[in-house]
């Protein structure tokens, strides 16, 4: 039996309202019949529509496999990234290292004896060449540095990229969770230093120290 | 309040290098007295054990910062005299003006010179 269409059983509905004394079992049978096959035929489509709705979802999520693969990952998390750290644990010993050995040169020379100017000069030159010296880091601690800032630039370049194909917007980026350490930098007000001409200069704090107007303190903050 | 160079100084930063810095500075400003903690948690100790006449802090310390640091010292009825620099980094508006609300006395942007270190705590001596 051929499936009813809508207008169809609507016509019939209509019929047996205005018709029902004359209703007999043959004809709710015919009428049983009629809606089974409606519904075996929505059902049908319904299937159709489910089955295009997963095979558009798994193509999405072959994208996105294809998308993150293309920002290697790996690589990014194994190599780059360990490899800036390790150089930036470097600039930090190198710079440490300098900064020690010119403060020992700075401090033999405060404390030496200075009755004898010709061995007083001779010591203040020794101690100069290992100032000259230990400044040197400057040239390594650069480089190690444009690396950082290289691999920095990579991740940002994948990161960007991926963003775009996701379509990655502020609303979604709000959603993100605040990590403990964020909190704790919130709340400690830790900004740590800031860029030239960005923060606020000595004179600045000066002013502030200078007054005891709390309201005009407060308009610092407007 | 009288600045009195035999007073002891207590010098907080977690950076070791720092601390010799301002340790030199300190005693070219004639202090000879000058111990040293690494975050506000040890100094908040050391403050416990010994009276300071003076506090030079850094802000961005683990596990205690030194912003914490100072406001624990104005909660404590025994420290809350005690006059306290704020030696740091952070140099954005806010940082000044909370580490004014809390009580400190000044505060020295970094990086700073000896001159400057000189100047504010001839200041804060001399209010």
């Amino acid at each position: 039996m051929a499936p009813a269409s809508p207008e169809q059983l609507t016509h019939i509905v209509d019929f047996l309202r205005r018709e029902r004394r004359d209703l007999s079992l043959e004809d709710v049978m015919v009428l049983a019949e009629r809606m089974a096959a409606t519904l075996d035929e929505t059902m049908a489509r319904v299937d159709t529509l489910l089955h295009d709705e997963f095979k558009s979802i798994v193509g999405e999520i072959a994208t996105l496999r294809r998308d993150i693969g293309g920002i290697r990952p790996d690589h990014m998390r194994f190599e780059r990234i360990p490899e800036a750290g390790r150089e930036l644990d470097a600039v930090v010993e190198a710079t440490e290292t300098a900064t020690v050995a010119i403060m020992e040169a700075a401090e033999t020379i405060m404390a030496a004896d200075t009755s004898d100017p010709e061995a007083y000069k001779a010591l203040v030159d020794d101690k100069m060449i290992v100032i000259f010296e230990a400044c040197s880091f400057q040239d390594i601690t650069g480089q190690r540095i444009r690396k950082v800032v290289r691999t920095l630039g990579w991740i940002e370049e994948r990161l960007g990229q991926l963003s775009q194909r996701l379509k990655f917007g502020e609303a979604e980026a709000l959603h993100v969770h605040e990590t403990d350490e964020e909190r704790r930098q919130r709340e400690l007000i830790l900004h740590g230093p800031q860029m030239k001409g960005e923060g606020v200069s000595q004179d600045f704090v000066d002013d502030v120290f200078a007054t005891s107007d709390q309201d005009a303190i407060d308009k610092l903050f407007d | 309040m009288a600045l009195d160079l035999s007073m002891p100084v207590l010098v907080v930063d977690d950076y070791k290098t720092m601390i010799r810095i301002i340790r030199n500075l300190l005693k070219q400003l004639g202090f000879d007295d000058v111990d040293e903690a690494s975050d506000g948690t040890e100094a908040l100790g050391k403050m416990k054990e010994r009276r300071y006449g003076l506090v030079i802090s850094d802000w961005n310390m683990e596990p205690m910062t030194g912003y914490e640091l100072l406001k624990h010292v104005r909660a404590d009825t025994g420290l809350s005299k005690t006059p306290f620099i704020m030696v740091t980094a952070e140099s954005k508006t806010e940082n000044v003006i909370a580490a004014k609300k809390a009580g400190v006395n000044n505060y020295i942007v970094k990086p700073f010179n000896a001159q400057t270190l000189k100047g504010k705590i001839e200041a804060v001596f001399s209010d």
